[in-house]
């Protein structure tokens, strides 16, 4: 039964859409932190990360045989691929009791721009909930299919 | 009644249509839950399952080719039957762009296609049990 396929599509993107609010809430907790990173012999403040989506490209046995059987191609889902740093300059804030700041007073702060993070959160968390949607449409179409015949 | 006819009764013309139906609302739902999916991955564009204007035209087709003519209504029928099966098609929609990561998908028109699909998909599934039943009742004779 390949309806089980659009099961699979929704909850791929159910899981990349929770890792997403993973990575956004890892940002908000370390907004402040300045010691993200030791790097030769000095700390590095948190630097922001973000997701990379693309559809789910590997086939499967089953995809490799659908296609052969000239069954048209749909997409297989979403996948974060990788997690990438936020390459943008830290934020100097002037704070000279920091123990972090610099012979200036200056301490590097995280790249992190909350206001940022919470659209983001915002947006993962709509996402996911229209993917619930597609996912609970499947199962009703799925319940609705046992009834044939009865 | 021969056992052939009793064949013949669940493999008429209106149910195969059906089941090319049904089959294409399932690859309908794939493909809507796929875009759904990927509505925040870059450069993604949408696709499309088209089925029903094909289906529509392979019938205005049909409808204009030759038709027999019967003296008597004991003759064979001779002229556009259930046509041949047409397959439903997946199309993607490379052209347009709808956010600023070269993304093309609707959300608000994915939802409703989902809902429109859904209830598509229960009444063509109503549709096909009511096709069962005239026949449950045409074997049992009561």
């Amino acid at each position: 039964m390949n309806i089980s396929n659009s099961f699979n599509i929704s909850a791929s993107a159910l899981t990349a859409q929770r890792l997403r609010m993973d990575v956004v809430s890892s940002n908000i907790a370390n907004a402040e932190t300045t010691r993200g990173r030791y790097v030769d012999g000095k700390f590095e403040p948190y630097r922001r990360k973000m997701v990379v989506m693309q559809p789910y490209q590997e086939k499967s046995f089953a995809n490799v045989l659908q296609s052969e059987l000239g069954e048209p191609d749909v997409g297989r889902g979403v996948k974060i691929t990788q997690i990438k740093e936020d390459q943008a300059p830290f934020k100097q804030v002037y704070n000279p009791t920091h123990p972090d700041a610099d012979s200036n007073g200056y301490v590097s702060m995280p790249n992190v721009d909350v206001l940022k993070e919470m659209v983001d959160m915002i947006s993962a968390t709509r996402a996911y909930e229209s993917n619930v949607t597609a996912l609970n449409a499947s199962k009703s179409m799925f319940m609705k299919a046992l009834e044939i015949g009865k | 009644m021969k056992v052939g006819k009793i064949v013949n009764l669940l493999s008429g013309a209106s149910f195969d249509r059906l089941q090319g139906a049904i089959d294409t609302s399932n690859l309908r739902q794939k493909v809507i839950a796929n875009n759904i999916a990927n509505a925040d991955t870059p450069n993604f564009k949408r696709s499309d399952v088209s089925f029903e204007s094909m289906l529509e035209q392979e019938m205005d087709r049909n409808s204009s080719s030759l038709i027999g003519n019967r003296t008597d209504s004991r003759h064979f029928y001779i002229g556009p039957n259930s046509g041949s099966m047409v397959s439903p098609q997946v199309t993607t929609d490379e052209t347009t762009v709808y956010n600023n990561n070269l993304n093309n998908v609707d959300m608000d028109k994915e939802m409703s296609q989902l809902a429109q699909n859904q209830l598509k998909y229960n009444a063509l599934i109503q549709q096909l049990n009511h096709d069962i039943k005239l026949k449950r009742i045409v074997l049992e004779g009561r």
